[in-house]
């Protein structure tokens, strides 16, 4: 016999079926008497016997019309990074990107759910105080200015569906031996945005980027600190090619993870289209 | 830490004395009859004068994994299979948080439940009115012969005809209890075994015979109970394989082995140290793991 005797939790949890059986539980059973409800015989859900049932009366509007087309990112604030950054669970000094993020359970993105990336948001602007380059998908001009006052850099850039899902969960595609797809362009309507250099976006001009810079320090007033003589200066100022998903990583490699091994492109068609 | 100290030797000579002595009074089981072995009566005699000890260091387990600061060790004493009469070769500290944990006994209903019936698939069937043989002519016409009115000689009102609700192809009863809850079982489970006084700890399996009266006497000897269940995580030396093999109340498994159903059905738990270090390790890592990305079989560059 053994000495531990186990039992379950007497808890409410589970639903009792009504038995209609005898004395009280039986005769109508609950149903009353005659009628369509007695026979199990009544109208659909909503009918209201005839009169225009609430959700035909009420007209329609486009509020949730392409809902599942709509662009969606994730909020990052900057309060949860620096908590990320203050806990170690965040290296500041290599560049922060979305693989990062997403290893460090920052953020959980979901590229089947219409998810295009990360934002960054305002909330913790007054006591963010870290020096990264951090690549998102979004970003205010608010954290722009504090990030870039604390001497960092922040980059807009952005990535496909497919390449999203890539940059998130890497381990699974690179199991999947295919090669590394190159990044593909912005939609018509998000050109001008990652074209614009107030948005850092990574298609705008380095030249009028840094211009952008001293405007927003002069706006916001503080000084911009001096990159140049910065001893992370070189990790600071590694940025991604507009068509390369992984950092150290080019567009038609493959990634042979169990004899790590990287295997590259060797015919000219293929070196043509990657480096398009 | 130990705190025994000096007295180490001292204290476990009284020990195997009181049991000797408890031995030779005589114990009778359930049938009235004493159940004392032949062959350990003429032990029991001399008993009286406990054979010297040879003092050799003991081993004393610490934790490799740290302890949070507001908990203590359990402790246990650290065994040894080589004689029957042997007495503790060590002392063994063990995590709290494995081997001291909330005894939950939901949790361990839950495990063993779940263990029970997730492998099931039921392979039940029974015909329906439409799938029994026969039954798709009016047997008789609706009015007129003078008997009740029928469609078919199938319906379920006929002798011989389909079952209503009954048990409908094979059912599986397959689900998954979340990792952590499967986890949490084998830690009360494992705390529920040292608190009852069932864990034994061994430093490792070696016996000096392959025979399983040796064995059996050895578990009767030091009140294991009818039932006991040996955990390693090595290779087992021939001697304890070929002992087990031949006796139906004890039962030899590998590390991975170990589940909440079978340390319920056994009364006793042998591990080795090893085994020990080994549960630690993979019980604690849940406590402090990330949330899986994608799944834990797939290869992770910052945790195993």
């Amino acid at each position: 016999m053994p000495s531990a005797v186990v039992w379950e939790l007497p808890l409410p949890m589970k639903t009792e079926t009504k038995c209609k059986r005898g004395r009280h539980g039986g005769n109508k059973c609950g149903r009353g008497n005659k009628g369509y409800a007695r026979g199990g015989n009544r109208p659909r859900l909503g009918f209201e016997g005839g009169q225009t049932p609430f959700y035909l009366a009420i007209p329609k509007y486009g509020y949730n019309e392409g809902h599942s087309l709509r662009r969606q990112y994730h909020p990052l604030s900057l309060r949860r990074l620096q908590y990320l950054i203050d806990l170690g669970r965040l290296d500041p000094t290599q560049p922060i990107d979305l693989t990062q993020l997403t290893n460090s359970r920052g953020v959980t993105i979901q590229p089947l759910k219409r998810d295009y990336g990360v934002q960054l948001v305002e909330e913790g602007a007054d006591i963010f105080s870290a020096k990264v380059n951090i690549e998102v998908q979004m970003a205010s001009e608010l954290v722009v200015a504090v990030i870039e006052k604390n001497g960092g850099i922040i980059t807009t850039a952005f990535y496909d569906q497919r390449s999203l899902d890539i940059v998130c969960k890497p381990v699974p595609f690179f199991l999947r031996g295919q090669p590394i797809p190159k990044r593909m362009l912005p939609p018509e309507d998000l050109v001008r945005y990652y074209t614009d250099p107030k948005n850092r976006g990574y298609l705008a001009d380095p030249s009028k980027v840094l211009e952008a810079r001293l405007e927003l320090g002069k706006k916001y007033g503080y000084v911009l600190p001096d990159m140049t003589k910065d001893e992370l200066f070189q990790m600071l100022s590694t940025r991604k090619d507009p068509r390369q998903i992984f950092f150290g990583l080019a567009p038609g490699w493959v990634v042979n993870m169990s004899e790590k091994k990287i295997l590259k492109p060797v015919d000219e068609r293929l070196l043509k289209y990657y480096s398009s | 830490m130990i705190r025994v100290g000096l007295n180490f030797g001292l204290r476990l000579r009284g020990g195997a004395a009181a049991r000797a002595l408890s031995m030779s009074s005589g114990q009778t089981g359930p049938l009235g009859t004493s159940t004392t072995p032949a062959s350990l009566v003429n032990v029991a005699a001399q008993a009286e004068k406990p054979p010297p000890v040879i003092l050799e260091t003991p081993i004393l387990r610490e934790c490799p994994i740290a302890i949070p600061a507001h908990r203590t060790p359990v402790q246990a004493w650290v065994e040894s299979l080589r004689h029957y009469d042997d007495q503790p070769v060590g002392l063994a500290d063990l995590h709290p948080d494995v081997f001291a944990v909330m005894p939950r006994v939901d949790i361990l209903h839950t495990v063993a439940i779940w263990q029970k019936n997730f492998k099931r698939i039921s392979y039940a069937k029974v015909k329906t009115r439409a799938e029994v043989r026969g039954g798709g002519k009016k047997p008789w016409k609706q009015k007129g012969s003078g008997r009740a009115r029928h469609g078919s000689i199938r319906s379920p009102l006929w002798r011989g005809g389909g079952v209503v609700h009954g048990p409908r192809g094979p059912t599986s009863y397959y689900y998954m209890l979340p990792m952590k809850v499967r986890v949490s079982g084998l830690k009360v489970a494992l705390t529920t075994k040292l608190m009852q006084d069932n864990l034994h700890i061994v430093d490792n399996l070696e016996l000096p015979t392959p025979d399983s009266q040796y064995l059996a006497n050895l578990a009767q000897y030091r009140r294991w109970g009818q039932s006991v269940l040996i955990v390693d995580v090595n290779e087992m030396p021939e001697n304890i394989t070929r002992a087990v093999a031949g006796l139906k109340s004890i039962t030899l498994v590998p590390g991975l082995g170990l589940n909440v159903h079978s340390m319920l059905k056994h009364e006793t738990l042998v591990l080795t140290l090893d085994t020990v270090a080994f549960l630690e390790e993979k019980l604690l890592w849940h406590d402090v793991r990330y949330t899986a990305l994608y799944p834990f079989r797939l290869p992770y560059c910052d945790f195993p």
